[in-house]
């Protein structure tokens, strides 16, 4: 019944358009036609007419990726165990060899070396807490699960001596948290943008691929998100699984004497007075959660049991709206959840050890539902930080931390994922590996001099990262759409930027 | 003999208040008129099209020869008409503002970049105004006929249509336009106030009317404290603006019944009785731990505060700078450590900005939230650095004193400039080291308050010698700064901060101490005299207090004030706060600039309803502890006191509105759930009883009282009027300050009719359920 806008775009060649620029990328990995069959095979199986859901995992504070992707070999051609120990190990901030035992993964990109995942992703032994399963370690041999490495925000590639000149443009506000968080979100480090680029998505996407939705395309379950805010779309930003949907935005009282009165009267206010834009931004906002509430009273529960944390209850609320999507009418649906407290200045080995663990846990059972409600394929979980912090510690002993850097490493997650592997680009001069040199003041390294902190410049731009998602979404791929939703990509067009593809 | 004392009591208190009136009619200034006139946009004569010419001089003609149903080209300065304005000294372009809506209802921002006097005796200026959207928000631009209007101190023009491109014969914009050609009688006649309907509450039999503009008492009742009470409205309307905040600069703080909670530091082990544990020995009493070692205390003090403070302006001003300058419960879970940091904040709040920016720089309270009690010169942490430049002084880009953002290509900004950054990562660098080897003080000699086996958070921070790094730094640098560089110590001669010939160890480590307060006083001149603090500070403090999206010559005015409160000092918040609250900008009974005005953040929300209903406890026995407002019903909210989720507060102060091009900062708190949330908190307290939440102890120290309201006076309206037409009047006047539209009002009627004339308290409740959810009251304007 539904004939997608995508329908009408294959039918009409548009999807060939795609391929002549996915094949304009091949051509850059030097891996031509067999990858560009599997790519071409990948869509036609592809549930492109299907539901597609995007969860942004957001990793407020800034994760120390440096403790979380870790290199676990002794090869001496590239960054190894050894140069990430003695960097940290001094001041106490540097994971052991035993430690990382269980959590080891090896890359194909990189020759199938070992690296590993924080500990804490791995299976944990039970001690009396809510450790419900096996993380998400498992999910790399599975190829469910993907690495994008050194990915920061940009407005054009940089190498080092380019970012140490005046004359190439850089992120605004580098390491400050707000703008961090606000460029990642808005894909747009050139200048301050009043949109996210999942609200951007939805603007374009609603009308053609949720007509007749009877919630909005995007959903934070962590308050207002500026990624989820659209010139047009207005986002919903429900509580997480603690309340039930049916009640998540459901207003209590209008019974008893004079109940349904004041129902007919509280719904006609917010017609008035429409004059005053705020009179009206805040009508919409509660027209939004009314016209959402009738549509959620009939959800049901999901079966698998997420562990009892922040985000496993968001994740969880995320999979109750999944399940209810056919009745919801919706058939692309975005989602932000966010776990806090990354800001490890100090006492970071427990405090991101126990953040991971919430994180592995959570996502683990995201998975695992998915698999109960048959949409594995359907949906892909990503990750995105405010930045990575400083290879060099800050502080020592117990309470050791590290301070505000750039680069930083992320997850992606799904059935949809060519997981298993690292993804990212080498310099702009196509120097280096797939992952940073970690030598203070070195080629990665953003600082200079003897107090160089290890603050890597990214190699693969949020914009980037963001495309890829997004064109697996089912994003329009046409030049208007793609300046409009990520202004700077074609900065990038020309670069050495070719093993990106970690979605179809 | 009772009632004689009591009558002499009362002579004696009628005697001093007397003496106060008096004293305060002698310091009385004159409150002017607050209702500046409404501009006027000039429109051709026969038609609702603004009467508009190309600014190009060479094409410029005299206003009655310019040609009829012209289009302009999209980016390009056009000529515009308006009159019936009354300018203060130094007033230009930048106190208006156009905006255009196109039929799409995408509200656009021209630049207004020119305004020169037409005719002094009609009060005509012809405004130069840019076709170029500023609001940096939409993609598309402007075509077709768009409805147009300036605004000017909150109060908005008529409505004109201008063609951009083309015109448009089509109506698609139903505006309300009228033509307001040249030459119509309403020009220059600048002496109509808009009209209000003010309806009367009780009677008050005033001896002295200081202020008689009834909705401006209430409005600015808003901005000043955390909501109108009838008391505080007769004593404005008693004494007046300027008397009012004369009388509050001086009131006693905090209020002599709410003294501020002054708990012990918390030692590493509480004692058994006192540990929250009751298992083996109970706490005694068994709140022991929450009334000691918990925010409790301070949340329910602030509460109290809040809701019957003496000292409201005060109050209400420490709690908007706390959200510039934030602590959390999130890191600081103590009260004893979090009223140390609000003494700060309550202490500056009409004193010095640069004696605060000292004084939260060696908090502990602080120095533990951002880290800089850690930061050593071997082991830096930039936090506090980055903060006090980011969020607490001179924020990111570099400004104009209008508050305007200048651009590295350009000023004032245009589409696609970069703006120009305050600082770099290298100043950040710089100034950690500034701020390094000051921490918690626990030398009994310099710190009276050191506790044994407790952390202290009392006195001032002090500094370990060994830790403050001594080379040289390089600080901010602007137009004017002498500050920028601070020398590394020497380490030769007498001041040398290392060992040398003449200068043993102790005399080394004393030199240190010299030089690192020197080093960061210095640091300190150097930000707080950075041009951007004033119009930062000033536009942040009006956001709180005021406006969400106040004009550019506002905020110019306000900076102006922080810069030099006209006795040559700098930073004197007193002023700032006067110049904000008297601002013609925040006066006035009536704003009709659709973008005026700011939604009420939860605490805001909540305690300005609570106040408008005689707020008592659960039981309605005694004053409440506003407890319910401690934390549960404000998780739901998103604004639970004193715990931000982040050093960036609970909501950013340039939040743009999503579906919108408003800026709206407490909209980031106000999504689809919050809303509902806030819908469901006044139906709490509107429609049940609000049992306490934990229940009453014999044992606890007292409370928690709950709270709730008194509806009683609302009932007696009800009864008087039985068409509910009083009891609804009563209610714009106290919580909308009249600015209720005829069909809100007929709206609310019709729900309060439903219910028979006789249940008086249901159709109280009913109307006052109504107001309060209504969007109308959520937005403060």
């Amino acid at each position: 019944m539904k004939e997608t806008r995508r329908d009408f775009l294959k039918k009409s060649g548009g999807c060939a358009l795609g391929m002549v620029s996915l094949a304009t990328q091949m051509h850059h990995l030097g891996a031509m036609s067999a990858m560009a069959q599997r790519v071409l095979d990948d869509q036609a199986n592809s549930p492109d007419a299907g539901y597609k859901a995007l969860v942004l995992l957001y990793f407020q504070g800034g994760n120390d990726g440096n403790n979380m992707i870790i290199p676990n070999h002794g090869d001496a051609t590239i960054s190894n165990y050894t140069a990430y120990s003695a960097a940290r190990n001094t001041q106490g901030l540097a994971l052991t060899q035993t430690q990382l035992a269980a959590t080891q993964i090896n890359v194909p990109r990189l020759g199938n070396l070992a690296y590993a995942l924080h500990p804490n992703m791995g299976l944990q032994t039970q001690n009396g807490t809510t450790i419900v399963n096996n993380g998400i370690h498992e999910l790399w041999g599975l190829g469910k699960l993907a690495a994008v490495v050194n990915v920061g925000n940009l407005v054009r590639p940089l190498t080092k001596a380019q970012y140490q000149s005046a004359s190439f443009a850089k992120p605004y506000q580098l390491f400050s948290h707000s703008d961090q968080v606000t460029q990642s979100q808005t894909a747009n480090a050139k200048t301050q943008a009043f949109t996210g680029w999942g609200g951007r998505v939805s603007d374009k996407m609603t009308s053609s691929d949720n007509p007749g939705g009877l919630i909005p395309m995007v959903t934070s379950i962590n308050g207002a998100q500026l990624f989820t805010a659209g010139q047009t779309t207005l986002p919903l930003a429900i509580a997480d699984a603690n309340t039930p949907l049916a009640n998540v935005l459901n207003p209590a009282g209008f019974t008893g004497t004079g109940g349904p009165a004041r129902l007919t009267a509280f719904n006609s206010l917010r017609t008035l007075d429409r004059s005053s834009n705020y009179v009206a931004a805040a009508s919409n906002v509660t027209q939004a959660a009314m016209d959402a509430n009738s549509s959620l009273a009939t959800a049901q529960d999901v079966t698998t049991l997420f562990p009892n944390t922040g985000l496993g209850r968001q994740l969880k609320q995320v999979a109750r709206l999944i399940k209810d999507s056919t009745a919801l009418n919706v058939s692309r649906q975005i989602f932000y959840v966010q776990v806090g407290s990354f800001d490890t200045h100090t006492s970071q080995l427990t405090g991101q050890g126990n953040l991971l663990t919430q994180v592995s846990q959570a996502m683990r059972s995201f998975w695992d539902e998915l698999g109960v409600q048959s949409m594995q394929n359907n949906v892909t979980t990503f990750t995105l930080s405010d930045f990575c912090r400083t290879f060099n510690p800050a502080g020592t002993g117990a309470i050791v931390g590290s301070d505000h850097a750039w680069g930083n490493h992320m997850f992606v997650m799904g059935g949809s994922v060519l997981g298993g592997d690292f993804y990212g680009s080498l310099r702009p001069d196509g120097t280096g590996n797939y992952y940073p040199t970690l030598t203070f003041a070195g080629p990665d390294d953003a600082d200079t001099g003897s107090g160089a902190r290890g603050r890597w410049i990214p190699t693969t731009a949020v914009d980037q990262y963001a495309s890829v998602l997004a064109r697996w979404y089912g994003m329009p791929q046409d030049t208007a759409s793609l300046a409009t939703v990520f202004p700077n990509l074609p900065n990038f067009a020309t670069g050495t930027f070719p093993s990106l593809n970690f979605l179809p | 003999m009772e009632s004689r004392i009591s009558r002499f009591v009362l002579r004696v208190l009628t005697a001093v208040a007397l003496v106060s009136v008096f004293g305060l009619w002698a310091m009385a200034q004159d409150d002017p008129d607050p209702n500046s006139p409404t501009p006027i946009l000039i429109t051709e004569a026969t038609s609702t099209r603004a009467l508009a010419q190309s600014a190009d001089t060479a094409s410029r003609v005299p206003s009655n020869k310019i040609a009829t149903s012209q289009a302009f080209p999209p980016d390009s300065d056009i000529v515009i008409y308006v009159a019936d304005l009354a300018l203060m000294e130094g007033e230009g372009a930048n106190a208006f503002r156009a905006y255009a809506t196109d039929g799409q209802n995408h509200i656009y921002s021209f630049p207004v970049v020119g305004l020169e006097e037409v005719s002094a005796a009609k009060n005509l200026y012809a405004m130069t105004i840019r076709l170029t959207d500023d609001s940096g928000f939409w993609d598309t631009k402007p075509v077709g006929d768009v409805a147009l209007y300036v605004t000017w101190r909150g109060l908005a023009s008529n409505t004109a249509r201008l063609g951009i491109g083309h015109i448009s014969s089509d109506d698609v914009l139903t505006d309300g336009s009228k033509p307001m050609p040249l030459g119509t009688t309403n020009l220059g006649n600048r002496t109509s106030p808009p009209t209000l309907t003010r309806k009367s509450g009780r009677n008050i039999t005033p001896d002295f009317v200081g202020y008689r503009f009834a909705a401006d008492r209430r409005r600015f009742l808003e901005q000043a404290t955390f909501g109108p009470t009838q008391a505080l409205d007769d004593r404005i309307r008693r004494i007046g603006l300027k008397t009012w905040l004369a009388e509050q600069f001086a009131a006693q703080y905090p209020s002599a019944l709410n003294p501020y909670p002054n708990q012990p530091l918390k030692p590493a082990n509480p004692g058994p009785d006192c540990d929250g544990d009751q298992t083996l020995t109970p706490d005694v009493p068994t709140t022991c731990f929450r009334d000691t070692y918990t925010l409790y205390p301070l949340q329910t003090w602030n509460s109290f505060e809040s809701l019957y403070g003496t000292a409201p302006l005060r109050h209400r001003v420490a709690w908007a700078m706390g959200q510039i300058w934030v602590n959390s419960g999130v890191d600081v879970q103590q009260s004893r450590h979090m009223v140390e940091y609000h003494k700060i904040l309550s202490n500056n709040a009409f004193g010095s900005f640069r004696t605060m920016m000292g004084q939260m720089t060696l908090s502990p309270t602080m120095g533990d939230y951002l880290s800089m009690s850690l930061s050593t010169k071997n082991n830096p942490n930039e936090n506090y650095a980055r903060e006090i430049m980011q969020l607490f002084t001179v924020g990111l880009f570099m400004l104009n004193q209008d508050g305007s953002i200048i651009c590295v290509e350009h000023n004032p900004c245009q589409t696609g400039d970069t703006p120009q950054p305050s600082y770099d990562q290298n100043t950040v660098n710089n100034l950690t080291k500034v701020f390094t080897g000051w921490t918690f003080c626990a030398v009994q000699a310099s710190c009276p308050n050191v506790a044994v086996g407790a952390l202290n958070y009392i006195d001032p921070m002090l500094l370990n010698t060994a830790n403050h790094d001594l080379t040289a730094k390089t600080l901010t640098s602007y137009t004017g700064s002498t500050t920028s560089n601070v020398a590394a110590c020497p380490t030769t001669g007498s001041t040398s901060c290392t060992v040398t010939t003449g200068v043993n160890a102790t005399q080394a480590a004393a030199n240190t101490v010299t030089y690192a307060n020197a080093s960061m006083n210095q640091a300190l001149d150097n930000l707080f005299n950075h041009p951007n603090v004033g119009p930062f500070i000033g536009k942040t403090m009006i956001q709180h207090m005021v406006t969400s999206s106040p004009s550019p010559a506002y905020v110019g005015r306000v900076a102006a004030v922080f810069n030099n409160n006209g006795f040559g000092v700098r930073g004197d918040m007193k002023a700032v706060v006067r110049a904000i609250l008297l601002d013609p900008e925040a006066r006035g009974d009536l704003k009709t600039d659709p973008n005026y005005g700011k939604l009420r953040e939860p605490f805001q929300f909540t305690t300005n309803f609570l106040r408008s209903f005689n707020v008592r406890s659960a039981d309605g026995t005694t004053t409440s502890d506003g407890y319910l407002l401690g934390r549960g019903e404000y998780t739901g909210m998103g604004q639970i006191p004193f715990f931000s989720p982040t050093v960036f507060n609970y909501f950013p102060p340039g939040y743009v509105i999503p579906n919108s091009s408003l800026i709206g900062p407490e909209f980031a708190v106000m999504t689809t759930g919050t809303s509902i949330q806030r819908a469901n908190f006044m139906n709490r307290m509107v429609f049940t009883a609000p049992a306490i939440p934990i229940t009453a102890d014999s044992n606890n120290g007292g409370g928690p009282r709950g709270m709730s309201v008194d509806f009683s006076d609302l009932q007696t309206l009800s009864t008087a009027d039985s068409t509910g037409g009083q009891l609804v009047d009563e209610l714009n006047r106290r919580m909308l300050h009249g600015t209720m539209s005829a069909q809100m009002r007929s709206t609310i009627m019709t729900a309060v009719t439903n219910i028979v004339a006789t249940d008086t308290l249901n159709r109280a409740r009913q109307a006052a359920y109504l107001v309060a959810t209504s969007s109308q009251y959520q937005v403060q304007r």
